[in-house]
């Protein structure tokens, strides 16, 4: 690949923030779809936290997990060449 | 580089770790730019408005409720297994897109898309405070003086408000509005919500102030995948080569020049392009289909008493002699299927029955002996009453001749849009169970309306050794 041809900077970064993000939001409509915050965490729901912390950290784990896939797809698709330089 | 000139994607390649070419659309008037400030309203107007509507006594018209598990729409209550709905309702919107886009291009990008009405708020923002197109670019040249940390600060702290504002309406969709609004005064809306607030506030001025069309280029899936519904009958923007070419300047009320065409070459249409593309270059898969072009080009053909049009909303097809033909199998073929889910989806909301139950094995037990040596097995109901009035609902079961539901034939009342919540066990004797795991069904009725009911399959189980 030339350097002629090298993504965008911004496009890199959107290329690991957003996707990330989408696919973690769908993960966790379904997620908690099929589970309800209530049945996977009484402990903590019984000591006060509430459900939009719950919602709200397990979005959070989801991207930053999605993220990180992204991020080393995008480190991958370095052209191997590359290395040697 | 000029700032007129476009981002052809040889430049863009060149200007690879260069600073991204700054847009400065111009400003224009006309049909289409009304239109767009008429859908800004609707959409921003319904936006912000919405969440403050109630339907029936302090009941947000339009709610997901996460903290409850529910979602009101208007008169309608969905729950988590209501999720079919939701999802029939984001397939109908794709379907409806498709169609508009076969038919008329990109009219979601240029008049609909969050990402157009917002910045289009945004732009309006900054002309009001560092004025025309001119006067920005001419601001942003010069040096960093006081006039220039008043407008770009000013700028900077309207468009961060506005953002806020955003993001706690945002917010308000998934919480009740009111209180959290009651909240403010005293920074008591929670943590979570408060960093929902930024996030979505910080997203809107990243998007729409500094991203801009780049959010169009390399965020949005629909932008790379739209060309697909595109066919040679598709309404497109397109610039009229045979009429406009050779382009080149000329005196507003001389003669038009023989060896020209009807293009005098202002650039206009690439200055009011928010993208920065020119559109005389064909199609391209920047164009967010916004119509500014044309709005430039028609005024400065207006005043040089030419012909309106030479860049219009036109088809290959037309554009090539060849006529306009809006009706044609794809057209027919997306509308029929699009009537046909509204039609299944109404139809299927029409006839909802207003009751669902949830049952749950009790996870901390399998099974258990109970006192006179029979096998017990524990379930947690979960009844949701989605009728817009409180019922008294009988629990009973079947599927496993000579056991017993205990409590039998409970009853426990819900109330209109409540869920309640109950225990029940199944009792059966070591000689009716035939196998390690049977199928029961546990079944709520309404006591006053026997329409009003709702069953669920569970196991019973049993020790494995029992069968070996």
């Amino acid at each position: 690949m030339s350097d002629k041809e090298e993504i965008p900077k911004i496009q890199r970064i959107v290329a690991v923030l957003w996707p990330s993000f989408l696919t973690s939001g769908v993960a966790m409509i379904i997620f908690y779809w099929i589970f309800s915050p209530e049945e996977l965490f009484p402990e903590l729901i019984a000591s006060g936290v509430g459900n939009m912390a719950i919602y709200s950290v397990t979005f959070l784990f989801l991207w930053m997990t999605t993220l990180t896939s992204c991020l080393l797809s995008c480190y991958f698709l370095r052209p191997c060449n590359r290395c040697n330089d | 580089m000029s700032s007129s000139e476009p981002n052809s994607p040889n430049q863009e390649y060149d200007s690879l770790y260069a600073k991204r070419k700054e847009i400065y659309p111009r400003e224009v008037h006309g049909i289409f730019a009304s239109w767009r400030v008429a859908m800004v309203t609707l959409t921003l107007g319904l936006y912000y408005i919405l969440p403050w509507i109630n339907w029936g006594e302090g009941r947000q018209a339009l709610l997901f409720d996460l903290p409850n598990r529910k979602f009101n729409i208007f008169m309608l209550t969905l729950w988590p297994q209501d999720l079919i709905y939701l999802s029939a309702l984001l397939i109908i919107s794709a379907l409806a897109l498709f169609l508009f886009t076969t038919v008329g291009g990109r009219l979601w990008c240029g008049y609909a898309c969050p990402q157009t009405v917002w910045t289009e708020v945004f732009l309006w923002i900054e002309r009001k405070v560092e004025g025309s197109r001119p006067q920005q670019m001419k601001l942003a040249k010069s040096p960093w003086n006081m006039n220039k940390i008043i407008k770009k600060g000013g700028k900077h702290v309207i468009w961060i408000l506005f953002s806020l504002w955003t993001g706690f309406t945002f917010v308000g969709y998934f919480t009740p509005i009111r209180e959290l609004m009651h909240a403010v005064p005293t920074w008591d809306m929670g943590p979570w919500e408060s960093f929902w607030i930024f996030f979505y506030g910080f997203a809107t001025y990243g998007n729409a102030g500094w991203l801009r069309e780049q959010v169009c280029i390399y965020m949005c899936p629909y932008a790379r995948f739209q060309s697909v519904m595109f066919d040679d009958n598709t309404l497109i923007i397109s610039y009229d080569e045979k009429r406009g070419d050779p382009r080149g300047t000329r005196k507003r009320g001389s003669d038009k020049p023989t060896d020209k065409g009807d293009c005098i070459d202002c650039s206009l249409c690439v200055q009011a392009c928010p993208t920065g593309i020119d559109i005389r270059d064909g199609l391209q898969y920047q164009c967010i289909a916004c119509a500014a072009c044309i709005d430039a080009c028609d005024d400065v053909m207006k005043k040089m008493d030419y012909d309106p049009g030479l860049i219009r909303y036109t088809t290959l097809n037309e554009i090539s002699g060849k006529g306009l033909h809006i009706f044609r199998p794809r057209v027919y073929l997306y509308t029929s299927i699009l009537i046909g889910l509204i039609l299944a989806m109404s139809w299927s909301l029409y006839t909802r029955i207003p009751v669902s139950l949830d049952v749950n094995r009790d996870r901390n037990i399998l099974y258990r002996e109970a006192n006179n040596g029979d096998l017990e097995n524990v379930f947690k109901l979960k009844i949701m009453n989605q009728d817009s009035k409180a019922h008294k609902f009988i629990i009973t079961m079947e599927g496993l001749p000579g056991s017993v539901l205990d409590p039998d034939e409970k009853e426990i009342t819900a109330a209109s849009g409540e869920t309640a919540n109950t225990l029940v066990r199944v009792r059966a004797s070591e000689d009716v169970i035939k196998d390690r795991s049977t199928n029961i069904t546990i079944k709520v009725t309404a006591v006053d309306d026997e329409k009003l009911t709702d069953e669920e399959d569970a196991r019973f189980l049993a020790p494995a050794d029992w069968f070996r």
